[in-house]
C-alpha cells in the first residue's frame, strides 16, 4: 500500500504539469486579456496598449511561461493581476468558503442519499420506491441556480429565516455562519443526492441479487443485519467513487451556486479570473483544481482498500 | 484673462450657485451601515488606473478632484477654489481650497496636486488627458499651475471627468505604481477594506472638510455631507438575488436592478425605485475599414434598415429613450435636429437602393458581440435579425466580453459591434468625437479616418470660444450620419432603488451615499 500511495504520488506530478503547461498554452489562445477589464468597456486602443505594457503582457508568452514555471518550482503562484495580491493568498482566502460549502453539501447530499437509495432497493417497485426515486430524479432535474432562487424567495424574502446571500466567517459564531451556508449547500447538495441516490439504489438492488444475501438470509440473519453489514458494505464502492467525483466538484468551486448566494469562494474567484482573463489565477486555479482531482482519486483508492478487504495494492 | 473664464461658467462653473437637488427638509441623523448591492467587484481599488464602471462608484466616495462633474454634468470646483486660465488658453492656474484634509490627517497642497497629476500621466485610466500638459508647478502651497503645450479647451472637461478620476492624494502616494497605493484621498468617506468577490467597505471621514462654497450637494461636488457610519458595497451578481436582498433590508441600496424586477417591486412600500434616464447610449459602432462595411453606402444601408424601437425595446428590457443625438438633450453641446432625419429610419426600400448602388451581393457581414451585456447581445440579436431581412448576409459572432473587446481592437474580422457607451456622453463631446477620430492614430474605432470628422474635431479641440466648439460639434455630428462610422440606436436607461427608510438619496451616475440618510 505504502509503494502503490508513492507510486500515485509521484505519476501525479507529470500529471499537473501537463495540466499547468495545457492551461497556460490555452489561456494565451483565447483572445482578449486584463488589461481590457481594467480599461473598462468603452476605452481606447492607446489605453488598452500602455496597461498591458505595464502589465508586462506584451512580452514573448515563452518568457512569461518561463517566468512562471520558475515562479511555481519556488512554490509560488505568482500576483494575481487584478486582485492585488497573491494568488496563493486569494485561494486561501477563498478556502474556507469552498471548503464549508462542500461540507455542508456533503453532509446534506451523502446521508440522505444513501438512505433514499436503500430504501428504494428494499423497497423496490412500491410507492415507496417510486417517491424515492422522484425526488432524486428532480435534485438531479432542476437547475441550481433556480433550486437558489426558489429557496431565496422561499426561505429569505417570504419568511426571513436565512439571509439572501453572503458569507459569515466562522469566528462570528455558529449559527449565523450555517444560516449563511444552509441554503447554497442545499441547492448544491440537491443535484449530488439525486445521483448518489440512484446509485445507491441500482447498486444495492445488484447486490441484493447476490448469493452471499441469500446465504445470510438462509441462515436467518435478521433484514437489519443483512441489508446494513451484508448489503450496504458492497453497495459502497460505486457509491464511493462517485462521492470522490462529487467532492472534487464540490471543492473545485461552484460556481452557478456561489454566484446566486453571492460567496466569495474558489469557484467564482476562477471564473471571474478567467472572464477577466487574469492569467495567474487561472493557472493556479486551474492547477489547484487538478490537486484536488489527483489527491481525491488518492483518498476514493485507499478508501476501496479499507471498504472491501479483497483490494490491495501491490 | 479672467480666472474663472465666461466659458467655463458656461459649462458649469456655477459654483456658488449649484444648488439643484431639491431635498426636502428633513431631520438628517448620523449614523447606521449603509449596505450597497452591486452587480460585480472592482477590477482593481485604485480610482485613478480605470475607467470600470464598478470601480469609479465606489472610489468617487473616497477621492475627489479638482473639478468635478455638477448635477447636469457640468464641470464645477471641488477640491480647487477656481481656475485661472490665460488668455492663450495655455495656463491653468487652480488655486486650491485650503484646510482640506487628507485620509492621514495631512492638509491638501500644491505639491499633492502635482504628485497625483504626475502619477496619472503614468498610470491614469485616461493618461492621455496629460499629454498636452507641458509643465505642472506648484506656485505657492495653494496655488498649482499647468502649463499646456497646446490650448485644450476641453481640459477642466477631461480633469473633471469621473471615468477614471483625476483623485488627488497624497504627495507620498505620487511615485506608486498601479494598484500599489494607500487609498488615502480627501473624500467624505474613507477606504477600509477590499475583499474579493465580497466587498468594498468604506468609512465615515471625521475629520472631512465640506466645501464651504455650496450650501448642498451638486453632482460629484458641491457640499458633502456624510451621515453614515459605514458604507459596504457588497457584490451580488445575480439580479435576482441582488433585488430580494432589498426586499428582505439585508441592503439598502442598489445601483442597477433589472427592469422586470424593478417594475415588480414598483408597490412594495418599503422599497423606493429611481430611474435615472439617460444612462448610456445603446449603439453600433461599424467597421469602415474591412468587408461589406468599408462601403459607406452599405453602412448607410445598415442605418436606413434599423428599427431603432424594436431594438431598444428589447435590448433595455423597456426601459429606454429614442434619442439621435450623439450628446444628450439639454447638455451645451446637443446638436439639435441635426442628422435625425437618419435616425430609426426602418425604410427597407431605401437600403436596397443604397445596397444596390454599393455593389453589395451578399458578402457576410459579421456582427460581434459579446455574452456578458445583456443590452450588447439583444441589440445584436435583434438588430441582425432586421438586416438579414432587409437582405444583409448576417453572421453573428458572439464570444464573451474581453474577446470582443480584443477582436474590434483588430482592423479586421468584424464589421459591427454593438457597444454601451455610457461614460463617453456623460463626459461632454471631446471623447465621443475623439472615439472616432483619435484612435489608431485619428482612424477612429472605425479604423478608418475620414477627413471631414476629424476636421470638426480639430475645431472643438482648437477653438477656444464655447460657439465656435458648439458649432463644431455640430458639424461632426452632421457628417457623422453620412459617413456612418456608428449607429446610435437609443438611449438607456436605469433603475437605481433604495429602501424606504434610506431619506435624501438622489439617482445619478453612481449610487452617492452622502447626503443621505436613515429616517
Amino acid at each position: 500500500m505504502g509503494r502503490y500511495l508513492v507510486y500515485r504520488l509521484l505519476s501525479a506530478i507529470p500529471i499537473l504539469l501537463i495540466v499547468s503547461l495545457v492551461s497556460f498554452l490555452i489561456i494565451f489562445l483565447v483572445p482578449g486579456d486584463p488589461a481590457s477589464e481594467i480599461a473598462g468597456p468603452g476605452a481606447s486602443a492607446d489605453e488598452v496598449a500602455r496597461i498591458r505594457q505595464s502589465l508586462g503582457l506584451d512580452q514573448h508568452v515563452g518568457i512569461q511561461m518561463l517566468a512562471w514555471y520558475q515562479r511555481l518550482l519556488q512554490g509560488d503562484l505568482g500576483q494575481s493581476i487584478l486582485l492585488h495580491r497573491s494568488v496563493t493568498t486569494a485561494i486561501l482566502e477563498r478556502a474556507p468558503v469552498t471548503l464549508s460549502l462542500a461540507c455542508l453539501a456533503l453532509v446534506l447530499s451523502v446521508g440522505p442519499a444513501l438512505v433514499l437509495g436503500v430504501v428504494a432497493a428494499v423497497r423496490q417497485n412500491t410507492w415507496v420506491d417510486q417517491s424515492a426515486m422522484t425526488t432524486a430524479l428532480l435534485g438531479l432535474s432542476l437547475p441550481d441556480f433556480w433550486v437558489g432562487l426558489v429557496m431565496i424567495y422561499l426561505f429569505a424574502v417570504l419568511l426571513g429565516w436565512f439571509p439572501t446571500g453572503g458569507y459569515v466567517e466562522l469566528s462570528k459564531g455558529m449559527w449565523p455562519w450555517l444560516q449563511s451556508l444552509i441554503m447554497p449547500a442545499a441547492a448544491l447538495g440537491l443535484a449530488q443526492l439525486g445521483l448518489l441516490a440512484r446509485i445507491t439504489r441500482a447498486t444495492m438492488l445488484e447486490v441484493l441479487r447476490q448469493d452471499y444475501i441469500r446465504t445470510a438470509r438462509a441462515k436467518g440473519a435478521p433484514e437489519r443485519h443483512v441489508i446494513g453489514r451484508h448489503a450496504l458494505a458492497n453497495t459502497l464502492i460505486p457509491v464511493v467513487t462517485v462521492i470522490g467525483i462529487t467532492v472534487g466538484i464540490l471543492l473545485g468551486g461552484a460556481v452557478v451556486v456561489e454566484s446566486v448566494f453571492a460567496l466569495p469562494g474558489v469557484g467564482r474567484l476562477i471564473i471571474g479570473a478567467i472572464l477577466r482573463r487574469d492569467y495567474p489565477v487561472i493557472q493556479g486555479g486551474l492547477l489547484l483544481t487538478a490537486s484536488i482531482y489527483v489527491f481525491v482519486n488518492i483518498m476514493v483508492d485507499i478508501l476501496y482498500a479499507w471498504l472491501d478487504p479483497r483490494v490491495r495494492y501491490e | 484673462m479672467e480666472l474663472t473664464r465666461r466659458e467655463l461658467l458656461v459649462l458649469g462653473g456655477a459654483a456658488g450657485a449649484a444648488t439643484l437637488l431639491s431635498v426636502p427638509a428633513q431631520a438628517q441623523k448620523r449614523g447606521g451601515d449603509v449596505i450597497v448591492g452591486t452587480i460585480s467587484a472592482p477590477p482593481t481599488t485604485d480610482a485613478q488606473t480605470t475607467s470600470a464602471e464598478v470601480a469609479r462608484n465606489i472610489s468617487l466616495h473616497w477621492i475627489e478632484t479638482l473639478y468635478a462633474r455638477d448635477e447636469n454634468g457640468n464641470p464645477i470646483p471641488d477640491l480647487a477654489q477656481k481656475c485661472d486660465i490665460s488668455a492663450d488658453g495655455k495656463t491653468y492656474t487652480f488655486t486650491l481650497r485650503q484646510g482640506v484634509r487628507f485620509h492621514n490627517g495631512q492638509e491638501m497642497t500644491a505639491q499633492d496636486v502635482k504628485a497625483s497629476m504626475e502619477r496619472y500621466g503614468k498610470v491614469g485610466g485616461s493618461a492621455a488627458i496629460m499629454r498636452s500638459v507641458d509643465s505642472i508647478t506648484p506656485a505657492s502651497k495653494y496655488v498649482v499651475r499647468v502649463v499646456l503645450k497646446t490650448p485644450v479647451p476641453g481640459f477642466i472637461d477631461q480633469i473633471s471627468s469621473p471615468r477614471a478620476p483625476l483623485g488627488i492624494m497624497p504627495a507620498s502616494e505620487g511615485d506608486k505604481d498601479r494598484n500599489k497605493i494607500s487609498h488615502i484621498g480627501t473624500g467624505p468617506y474613507q477606504f477600509m477594506e477590499f475583499k474579493p468577490d465580497s466587498h468594498v467597505l468604506l468609512k465615515r471621514f471625521d475629520g472631512y472638510t465640506p466645501n464651504a462654497n455650496y450650501t448642498r450637494r451638486d453632482g460629484f461636488s458641491g457640499k458633502k455631507t456624510a451621515y453614515f457610519n459605514t458604507v459596504t458595497f457588497r457584490h451580488i451578481p445575480e439580479g435576482g438575488a441582488r433585488a430580494a436582498a432589498l426586499e428582505t433590508g439585508e441592503i439598502q441600496a442598489v445601483d442597477m436592478l433589472p427592469p422586470p424586477t424593478a417594475d415588480r417591486l414598483k408597490g412594495n412600500r418599503n422599497i423606493k425605485i429611481y430611474p435615472v434616464m439617460p444612462w448610456a447610449f445603446q449603439t453600433i459602432m461599424i467597421n469602415a475599414a474591412w468587408g461589406p462595411t468599408a462601403h459607406q453606402k452599405v453602412r448607410q444601408a445598415i442605418q436606413a434598415t434599423l428599427d431603432c424601437e424594436e431594438t431598444m425595446a428589447i435590448a433595455s428590457e423597456g426601459l429606454y429613450r429614442l434619442t439621435h443625438g450623439w450628446q444628450h438633450p439639454g447638455t451645451t453641446y446637443f446638436a439639435g435636429d441635426i442628422g435625425k432625419e437618419f435616425y430609426n429610419q426602418k425604410n427597407a426600400a431605401k437600403a436596397k437602393q443604397l445596397l444596390q448602388e454599393a455593389g453589395y451581393k451578399g458578402e457576410e457581414i459579421v456582427f460581434l458581440t459579446d455574452s456578458n451585456y445583456k443590452n450588447h447581445h439583444e441589440t445584436a440579436v435583434v438588430a441582425s435579425e432586421q438586416l438579414k431581412k432587409a437582405g444583409m448576409n448576417v453572421r453573428l459572432n458572439v464570444t464573451d466580453w474581453p474577446t470582443a473587446f480584443n477582436a474590434r481592437l483588430k482592423p479586421e474580422g468584424w464589421n459591427l459591434w454593438a457597444l454601451g457607451f455610457g461614460i463617453e456622453p456623460y463626459e461632454g463631446p471631446y471623447t465621443v468625437a475623439g472615439y472616432f477620430t483619435s484612435e489608431y492614430g485619428g482612424k477612429g474605432v472605425q479604423h478608418t479616418s475620414d477627413p471631414e470628422l476629424a476636421r470638426a474635431d480639430a475645431a472643438l479641440n482648437t477653438s477656444l470660444k464655447v460657439e465656435d466648439r458648439i458649432k463644431a460639434f455640430a458639424d461632426f455630428q452632421k457628417r457623422f450620419f453620412e459617413f456612418v462610422p456608428g449607429i446610435k440606436v437609443g438611449d438607456l436607461g436605469r433603475y437605481q432603488a433604495t429602501r424606504a427608510n434610506v431619506a435624501g438619496y438622489a439617482p445619478g451616475r453612481i449610487p452617492r451615499m452622502w447626503d443621505c440618510w436613515f429616517e
